[in-house]
């Protein structure tokens, strides 16, 4: 009794779900067309601090840091 | 790429904190647990670990919405970010015990004191920090994700 509600089962899911279409894998490799992507974008230029005044900001910074070492876990914790 | 920019900005945006937050955990490690500083320097990590990434992702949430309006240069948007992040910083720390106002100065962390002349000076450096990390980390990761 069992066995056959078993199979009964299996025959009604069976007719309920539909079969799973299997997808065609892609005849070639996909990694050539995203590497040529990836390389058609311009790479950004790359980090260079420009002008005297942001060169003069930054060692004035750097100065007053050396200057007071104790202010270094202050503005650590403002980040 | 154009999908989603204000979810990049963010990104960009809590780039720059991300990257401090490991040396303060080591500096963080080093004190409490090898050290033993008798401070409960966990209170310290509050501010910076919850608040300070959202502020800067937000911040540049608002460069993204605001830039096409106003044409504002991404240093001078950063540059203005401690004047809002400071009150709530000191506020925090207040709130935990890790600064203390005094007569001539506040305190932080029971250690460092910091006349209130010198105050001032403090937020000039911060202001100047900030308009640097903007311009250059903050600005150029907005042009690695195409949102500049």
């Amino acid at each position: 009794m069992n066995e056959n509600n078993e199979d009964r089962m299996k025959k009604l899911l069976q007719q309920a779900l539909p079969p799973v279409e299997e997808e065609p894998a892609p005849g070639r490799s996909l990694w050539p067309a995203v590497f040529r992507r990836l390389d058609a974008k311009p790479a950004p230029p790359p980090l260079r601090i420009e002008g005297w005044f942001d060169w003069a900001l930054l060692a004035a910074l750097v100065a007053f840091v050396a200057y007071l070492p104790e202010s270094i876990p202050v503005f650590l914790y403002y980040l | 790429m154009n999908s989603h920019p204000y979810l990049r900005a963010y990104l960009a945006g809590v780039f720059v904190p991300s990257l401090v937050l490991p040396v303060i955990l080591a500096g963080f490690v080093v004190l409490r647990l090898l050290l033993e500083a008798p401070f409960p320097i966990e209170r310290f990590l509050v501010f910076p670990l919850a608040l300070v990434p959202t502020l800067f992702g937000l911040w540049n949430m608002l460069y993204l919405w605001s830039s096409p309006r106003f044409q504002q240069p991404i240093g001078l948007h950063g540059a203005v970010l401690p004047l809002i992040g400071a009150p709530i910083g000191a506020l925090v720390a207040s709130c935990l015990g890790i600064l203390e106002f005094g007569a001539k100065g506040v305190t932080y962390f029971q250690a460092v004191n910091v006349p209130y002349a010198l105050l001032p000076v403090f937020i000039l450096v911060a202001i100047g920090g900030y308009y640097l990390v903007w311009k250059y980390i903050v600005g150029s990761l907005n042009r690695v994700l195409g949102i500049a």
